[in-house]
Order: C-alpha cells, then sequence, then structure tokens
C-alpha cells in the first residue's frame, strides 16, 4: 500500500505535512534552485508587514551552540510591494503558500488578511503574533490571552483562508494563549516561534547582535519545542503545526508523533536546502510501517504511560473549568 | 548558482594559521568571476549549524576536472573544522555566489590587499593577467610570512608593505595607495580601486577613494546564514544617499560592493 501522507488544516489540504517556515527561503523563488518545492506541503512566506521594513541594523545574525540568533527585524516590501512583487511568485508555487502577516495593531492586522485574502495567492494565512524582533508590538499579542483574542475575533470575519496563529514560547502558559487562539476562530495554532536569547562579545563588552536580544532557533532548541507543542496538543483540539529545531529527518517524525498535524523546518535548512524533502522520506518511511499506512495514525502517536507527563492547563482541566463555571 | 558537492583535493597549512583548501567541484558548478563566493559547509555534523561563506581564491579547469581554491585563517569553529578536513573528504557548498568584481575597459586597475583579503584579488588578478591587462597590486600585511601568493602576482606592478618592516614599505598599505596615485599621476578616469582586507583599512580606502571621486569596489566580509538573499540575515549599512533607506543583503548585493556608498562605521 503507497503509504498517504495527506492532511489537512481546516479548509487546506497539504500533500505531506512537511512546510518551510517563515523567514527561511522568502517567498519561493530565491531558493528554488536548491529545494524541490513539489515534493513539500508548501511553505510559510516571509512575514509582510503592513508597511515596508528595512529590517534591523546590523549585525542580526549571531552563531551559537547548535543554534542561531537572529534579530533580522521582518524586512519586507509591506502589503503593497507583497501584492505586486511576490503574489505573481506565489501563483506559481507547486505547493502551498501560506501567507504570514503581522500587525502592529489590531487595525493592521485586519488590513493585511483583508488584502492577502483578496490577492487570491494564499492557501491559508498565518497569523505572526510572536515575533521577538519587532519591538513590544508583536510579542505583546502573544504574551497575553486578552490581546490574541482581540486580533483573532477581529480578523475571523474578514476570511474564509485557514487561519494558523503562531505563537511565542516566551510565555509561562502557552497553552492558554493556544486555547485562546482556539476559542477566537483560529483553524489552527503553529509554534514554536524563536526563544529569546542574547550572546555576548566578552573581549569587546559588546552584545553581538545590533538590537542586543535576538530570536534562538536551531537543533539547540529542539527539547524545548517539543515541550510546548506536548502542553499545547493536550489543551487544544484544534490541528498543531510543530516547530523548533528540527535538523535531521527523524526530527520531524518526533515531531508528528508529539501530536503535530504538519511541521515547519526552519533554520538547519540553511545547512541543508533538502531537508525538508529528507523530512518527507522519513515520514514515509515511518507511515509505510504502520498498519493503515494513513499519517493520521503517526500523529499524535506518542506511547506515554498513563497519567505520565499530564499538563494541569490541558483540556480536562478546561473542561473542569467549564462545569465549575455553568 | 547549485548546490553540488565537492571533495577535499588538498588542504595545506600555508603559513601559521593560514590555510589554502582545494575542492573539486562538479561540471555544473558554474565558471566563478573573482569576488564572488561559495557558501561551503565545513563538516557533516549539525555542529557549526551554518554554512561559511568563502570568497574564492582561484578556479582552475583541466579537461573535465574543474575545482575552486579557498584561503582561510583559522578564525573560529568553522574555520576550525575546515582545517582539519583531509584529502578525500566530501562536502558541499552553494556557489557561485554574489555580485563579483567589475573592472571597466581602459583603466588601470589598482589591487589594494590587506591580509588574508588577498585571497580574491589573487583571482582577479590572474583573470587581468590572462587578459593581457596591465595592473598595480598593493598588498599589506602584518609581517612577510603573511604575504600570501605574492610570487603569483605576474603582469603586474607589485609592490608590499608589512607592519613590521620584515620586507618592503614598513607601515600601511594605505601609505602605499597614496603614493601610488599622486607618484604614477592616476585620475578617476585613468584608475580604479579593487579592495579587500579588514573592514578598519576598508573604511580608509573606500575615504581616500570618495574624497577624490575614485571608483572603489571592496569585498565585504561576514556571517551569512542562507547566502542566497531569502534570510536577509547579511545587511550592509549605507552611508546618506538615495538608497540609504534600505540594507542591501551582502550575500546577493555583495560581497564585492561600492565601498563609497558602504557607511563602515556601522558595519561590524
Amino acid at each position: 500500500m503507497k503509504p498517504s501522507l495527506e492532511v489537512r488544516i481546516a479548509g487546506l489540504t497539504l500533500r505531506n505535512p512537511v512546510l518551510v517556515a517563515s523567514g527561511i527561503i522568502g517567498y519561493g523563488r530565491e531558493y528554488e534552485r536548491l529545494v524541490d518545492l513539489e515534493r513539500i506541503g508548501g511553505i510559510v512566506t516571509k512575514t509582510v508587514t503592513l508597511h515596508a521594513r528595512a529590517g534591523n541594523p546590523p549585525p542580526r545574525i549571531c552563531e551559537t551552540p547548535s543554534g542561531m540568533l537572529n534579530s533580522i527585524g521582518i524586512e519586507n516590501p509591506g502589503l503593497q510591494g507583497f501584492l505586486e512583487q511576490k503574489v505573481p511568485i506565489l501563483r506559481e508555487l507547486p505547493c502551498a503558500a501560506i501567507v504570514s502577516v503581522e500587525g502592529e495593531d489590531v487595525g493592521e492586522f485586519c488590513e493585511l488578511v483583508r488584502g492577502v485574502d483578496g490577492s487570491g495567492a494564499a492557501h491559508a494565512i498565518e497569523v505572526n503574533i510572536s515575533c521577538p524582533n519587532v519591538g513590544p508590538h508583536g510579542l505583546r499579542y502573544s504574551t497575553d490571552a486578552g490581546m490574541a483574542r482581540e486580533v483573532m475575533n477581529a480578523i475571523r470575519p474578514l476570511t474564509r483562508l485557514p487561519l494558523i496563529a503562531k505563537l511565542t514560547p516566551n510565555v509561562t502558559r502557552i497553552a492558554e494563549i493556544a486555547q485562546a487562539c482556539e476559542d477566537c476562530g483560529a483553524d489552527a495554532v503553529s509554534l514554536v516561534n524563536t526563544f529569546i536569547g542574547m550572546a555576548v562579545d566578552a573581549r569587546a563588552r559588546r552584545p553581538i547582535l545590533g538590537t542586543v536580544l535576538g530570536g534562538l532557533s536551531g537543533p539547540a532548541i529542539k527539547p524545548l519545542a517539543l515541550a510546548k507543542l506536548w502542553e499545547t496538543v493536550q489543551a487544544v483540539d484544534i490541528p498543531v503545526v510543530g516547530m523548533g529545531g528540527i535538523a535531521r529527518p527523524i526530527d520531524a517524525v518526533e515531531f508528528l508523533l508529539t501530536g503535530a498535524t504538519a511541521v515547519e523546518v526552519g533554520t538547519a535548512m540553511f545547512a541543508n536546502p533538502a531537508l525538508p524533502e529528507d523530512c518527507v522520506g522519513a515520514i514515509e518511511q515511518a507511515v509505510a510501517a504502520l498498519p493503515s499506512a494513513h499519517v493520521e495514525d503517526l500523529i499524535g502517536a506518542l506511547e506515554v504511560p498513563e497519567g505520565r507527563g499530564v499538563i494541569r492547563a490541558g483540556k480536562a482541566a478546561r473542561r473542569e473549568a467549564g462545569r465549575h463555571a455553568s | 548558482m547549485n548546490l553540488v558537492s565537492c571533495s577535499v583535493v588538498s588542504n595545506h597549512e600555508v603559513s601559521a594559521g593560514n590555510f589554502l583548501i582545494t575542492l573539486q567541484v562538479p561540471r555544473s558548478f558554474a565558471r566563478p568571476q573573482p569576488g564572488q563566493f561559495v557558501h561551503l559547509r565545513v563538516g557533516e555534523d549539525i555542529e557549526p549549524l551554518l554554512r561559511r561563506p568563502y570568497s574564492l581564491e582561484g578556479f582552475t579547469e583541466r579537461g573535465a576536472l574543474r575545482a575552486v581554491r579557498v584561503y582561510f585563517s583559522v578564525v573560529g569553529r568553522g574555520s576550525g573544522v575546515l582545517a582539519r578536513q583531509e584529502k578525500g573528504t566530501k562536502l558541499d557548498l552553494i556557489g557561485p555566489l554574489g555580485i563579483g568584481f567589475t573592472p571597466r575597459p581602459r583603466r588601470v586597475p589598482i589591487l589594494v590587499a590587506g591580509g588574508r583579503g588577498v585571497a580574491p584579488l589573487l583571482f582577479l588578478s590572474r583573470r587581468l593577467r590572462e587578459r593581457k591587462r596591465p595592473y598595480v597590486f598593493l598588498f599589506g600585511a602584518r609581517s612577510r610570512t603573511d604575504l600570501y601568493g605574492v610570487r603569483e602576482i605576474r603582469g603586474g606592478r607589485l609592490h608590499l608593505a608589512t607592519d613590521d618592516g620584515s620586507i618592503g614599505y614598513e607601515g600601511s598599505v594605505l601609505d602605499l595607495l597614496e603614493r601610488e596615485w599622486t607618484g604614477a599621476r592616476h585620475t578617476p578616469l585613468t584608475a580604479e580601486i579593487f579592495t579587500c582586507g579588514p573592514h578598519g583599512l576598508l573604511h580608509a580606502i573606500s575615504d581616500f577613494a570618495r574624497e577624490r571621486g575614485i571608483r572603489c569596489e571592496a569585498s565585504l566580509e561576514g556571517p551569512m546564514a542562507c547566502g542566497v538573499g531569502a534570510c536577509r540575515g547579511c545587511p550592509v549599512p549605507l552611508l546618506p544617499g538615495p538608497d540609504s533607506g534600505r540594507y542591501p543583503a551582502m550575500c546577493v548585493e555583495g560581497p564585492v560592493m561600492d565601498a563609497t556608498i558602504v557607511d563602515w562605521a556601522r558595519l561590524p
């Protein structure tokens, strides 16, 4: 039996659960000679903001042990530039195009969602409420469940495209934010964005990044990301897209087993552009070994001893809270 | 530009801490221009995580065999791993990448090298020699042992400078440039500058060029993540001017750029 890798996120059907994360390959064209997009599920674009952004001053990147700090600052052409220059590229992509957007306030989020919806080039929208590199705005929306609600409530009526809320791990309880997004109409959540980090040049007595703080990604964060994923899948019923530190093909299988419906591959692609395709291969192999040969039976199939690893912010806790309330 | 596998043909320590590695590349690797770079994966491990961008010291083609050469110093984890790669080891690289040097016809190219920044300029000098174009090569380093490739510089006029005076002029290569410029009566219409080296030196040379209206291209160095213009991790700050509202990516709008528009003070 040929293994079936197709997954669905609300109205979005992916040929397989492997996506390229936002900020890694731009809008697809920059990497067209390095990655075979026909073999992967889709790409998430570089985040689009309402107005063009020049990005942060250098240095913007710094390699760390098994990881990388970045403070790019969402350099992008803005919504108008995106519609004019990038939409034609997205239309030609041989895979799903998920457009990432980030607003500085609720009004901007609304304009962006309307614009991207109207472009007709997006298969879904990833709502980036979690970038650590654009001042307090992004993190404000995903460290505060109330503000996440405000954004999701405002944009939900504006589009029928699947809305995927991208969450920051820089919170005490990521599950609470995920639940807030679910309550307000998110079709899925994706996590994790980068962990806030810092690097210091002791000899120069200076921070290495131009913005002092940046976001940590790469294999160093994989165990942290898996824990956040584990916490979240116990708390929500909508699909969860997992990412954070995938660097070997088998890592993608680990995320699916933990409960991710799809995965996003990021930083490690800089070293190995074929990594997303290799991840598809690893998932295919794992699925082929299942009696059903269907990827659905891999997702969340982690065998956890009864009662272990339960996180109190889980679905059960919420249902319990609901009962008390009623 | 392609992702190609390559194998180490040789890897020698030519002076203390400085290596020349030769990598055989397949025919799908396009002929590079002097000043272009390759984004090299220095080993198979996850650590170090990122590729390393290296300007090419040279490119050779003999029959079906193609090879690139990289001259590098051991300065950190990536170069440390690369220095240990032995003959026969398989690596991979993306390239050739970026914009190289673009000499204009009928102008004397003045090549100004500082330390290991000599690498892409050696490549350029060989190309100029092949085209039988006269050039001037000014090469400064800390000491005579750091003057890599001097014997290779033929077909041009060569002047050396060392900080310790162990050979050539004792002092900065910038002094050599000033002397050359006035001594040979160059003008912005008859000569242009191509340079690579520590950013402090490039800063000084670009000031020299801007004050006199000389066309000056410099090869920049810095960390890169993707190497192909996607991640925006290698911004080049520009001086106030028509283009200063944006950050060109060093990997696709460089590494060779018009030195006179770069804001060197803000470039790490």
